[in-house]
């Protein structure tokens, strides 16, 4: 009896492992893709949720819900004075912290080591050095960042923040120091390759779902969940998944373009001066080509630090 | 015959014992095979699908086991101070002193009614806005030991009525004024009830630490999901964190399986 106990156990235990083994991840996204584009041209509609995928507090949010409100930002005057600014503290400490969320290869994520890397790692250490201190890194969810109020946690954010009229109220912005096209992509199982085969109108047709991050987006897909098939992120984001072969594709043309900002909490310490300083800094980071070199060496070689507007 | 071999039904009870021995130990032998082969199977059977990447494991596994030090630290230091809270806590529970008995029956009820995760980013998220600022790490310790504190003000106060009323009669016969009662007499008998649950607390603190991964804390779940969302691999990296859990676990309750064996000792 109990050896019949055990093997049944054991029975059990193994149809439950094949059960949870999605059947044959490897092949069934590419069949799925063949089937449904033999059985329909490619402009044909796609058969799939009405539903976009974006991470939590993002811009991508804002432009699914109709209300994203892209921003620029003027030119920064040099304050009268620098008694009691925040840069005065940061020098003294001689210690810049920096707040950025690490779930954003190729702008922010981490090494096996544990150390951080990045296209915004990069330039938050040029600007800490142009100020003549050293740069530190700390790990904060984007959601938090965005959500202002940093109680003097940490002192700027050197997250890709896209500069928007209703952030405008939160935080300080300097000049942009770089732009990213959002984009669209689509799972690969949806056979999807272009915006016009999809059957709704964007963004009134479709409905968001938050993930903490944007890459959770991606790795829903990748497990093969049903719940959607899109997503939208920065083209950046997009184009490093699938270097890494994860199974989206990005799809028709820039949704909106992304002016990429230093962002300080406007309900902390006064910092008229570093706010003058960091953009100076930036500045001479676009003019001596310091920026165009960080950006050709984390975004495959291209250039995102020219404004495409032209302004 | 059976009255010629009178001492046999003696010499059998150590066969009887041996053979109860024997079957204990196949018996346990059976259960850890069962634990081998399950555990084998649910391997074998994540390897059969192909999508383990024991690179990957090689090369992200250290940074995540990195964060077993802080998951460690945050525990310990969090059930140090409830213990002491709840300390605090039982007196006030047994207190005959109105007040006392409410703040603490408040204290009780406030933490055990609401949920941790709240708690958690009550301290973290709002007490700023009334201008209490506190790092990350503290937060949690505090939230921990605060949430902690309240379940062993209960675990206290009952393991102080557990020491049996004559003990207090007898001191407080000789002469013993109340306080001197309690700190000499009815709470180091009550200490030695109330240590297994100590380390029971500590093992299910070791988990509940997790949840300070909302507030960027890099402990063990925080490392892993950062890992697995990074690089679209939490398959793995949340199985070496249960995994790493797993035997935290284990080796904890083993020393606090064999700390309540030895507190039970003297009750024998």
């Amino acid at each position: 009896m109990n050896h019949l106990r055990l093997g049944a156990t054991v029975l059990a235990s193994m149809m439950l492992v094949a059960a949870c083994t999605p059947a044959g991840s490897g092949s069934a996204s590419p069949s799925s893709a063949a089937g449904s584009s033999a059985a329909s041209p490619s402009n044909a509609t796609a058969d799939i949720p009405a539903v976009v995928c974006v991470g939590e507090a993002t811009t991508y949010l804002d432009w699914l819900n109709g209300d994203l409100k892209p921003d620029t930002q003027d030119a920064i005057t040099e304050p009268s004075s620098t008694t009691g600014d925040l840069l005065e503290t940061i020098k003294q400490r001689g210690k810049l912290a920096i707040a950025t969320d690490a779930n954003y290869e190729p702008q922010s994520f981490r090494k096996p080591d544990g150390s951080w890397q990045g296209f915004d790692i990069d330039v938050g250490t040029e600007i800490a050095k142009r100020l003549g201190v050293t740069a530190e890194f700390q790990h904060q969810e984007w959601d938090i960042i965005t959500a202002g109020s940093w109680s003097g946690r940490w002192d700027i954010s050197v997250g890709s923040m896209t500069i928007t009229t209703g952030r405008k109220d939160l935080f300080s912005f300097n000049q942009p120091y770089y732009y990213t096209p959002a984009y669209m992509a689509a799972s690969t199982r949806s056979g999807v390759t272009s915006v016009d085969q999809l059957p709704f109108d964007l963004p009134s047709g479709v409905e968001a779902v938050t993930r903490p991050t944007d890459s959770n987006c991606v790795e829903d897909i990748k497990a093969n969940r049903p719940e959607f098939d899109l997503l939208i992120t920065s083209g950046t984001v997009i184009d490093a998944a699938v270097t890494s072969g994860q199974p989206i594709v990005k799809i028709g043309e820039p949704i909106f373009q992304e002016n990429l900002a230093v962002a300080i909490d406007k309900s902390g310490p006064t910092h008229a001066a570093l706010l003058f300083e960091i953009d100076k800094a930036i500045g001479e980071m676009h003019a001596d080509g310091t920026l165009t070199t960080l950006s050709e060496k984390w975004f495959e070689g291209e250039d995102l630090t020219q404004d495409p507007s032209g302004g | 015959m059976i009255a010629a071999d009178a001492p046999k039904p003696d010499s059998i009870l150590p066969q009887v014992e041996a053979s109860r021995a024997r079957a204990d130990a196949l018996f346990r032998l059976k259960s850890a095979g069962t634990w081998l082969v399950v555990i084998g199977l649910v391997l074998v059977g994540l390897w059969a699908t192909d999508n383990i990447d024991t690179a990957f494991i090689a090369e992200w596994g250290p940074f995540i086991f990195g964060g077993a030090g802080l998951t460690i630290l945050v525990s310990v230091v969090s059930i140090f101070f409830a213990t002491i809270l709840a300390l605090i806590g039982a007196m006030g529970r047994l207190s005959r002193n109105p007040y006392l008995n409410g703040v603490a029956a408040l204290y009780v009820s406030l933490v055990r009614g609401t949920p941790l995760i709240v708690q958690i980013y009550f301290i973290y998220l709002a007490l700023p806005q009334v201008g209490i600022v506190l790092p990350a790490i503290p937060s949690g310790i505090i939230a921990l030991s605060f949430n902690y504190g309240a379940y062993m003000t209960e675990i206290f106060r009952a393991g102080i009525q557990a020491v049996p009323q004559g003990q207090r009669e007898a001191a407080e016969s000789l002469g013993m004024p109340e306080r001197l009662v309690m700190r000499r007499i009815v709470l180091p008998q009550a200490l030695r009830i109330v240590i297994p649950a100590i380390g029971n607390d500590f093992v299910a603190m070791l988990k509940d630490s997790s949840l300070v991964s909302i507030l960027a804390v890099e402990e063990l779940l925080f490392r892993s999901q950062l890992v697995g969302r990074q690089n679209f691999r939490s398959l793995e990296t949340l199985l070496i964190a249960a995994a790493i859990y797993w035997i935290l676990t284990i080796t904890f309750s083993y020393f606090q399986q064999r700390l309540e064996r030895r507190m039970a000792r003297g009750d024998r």
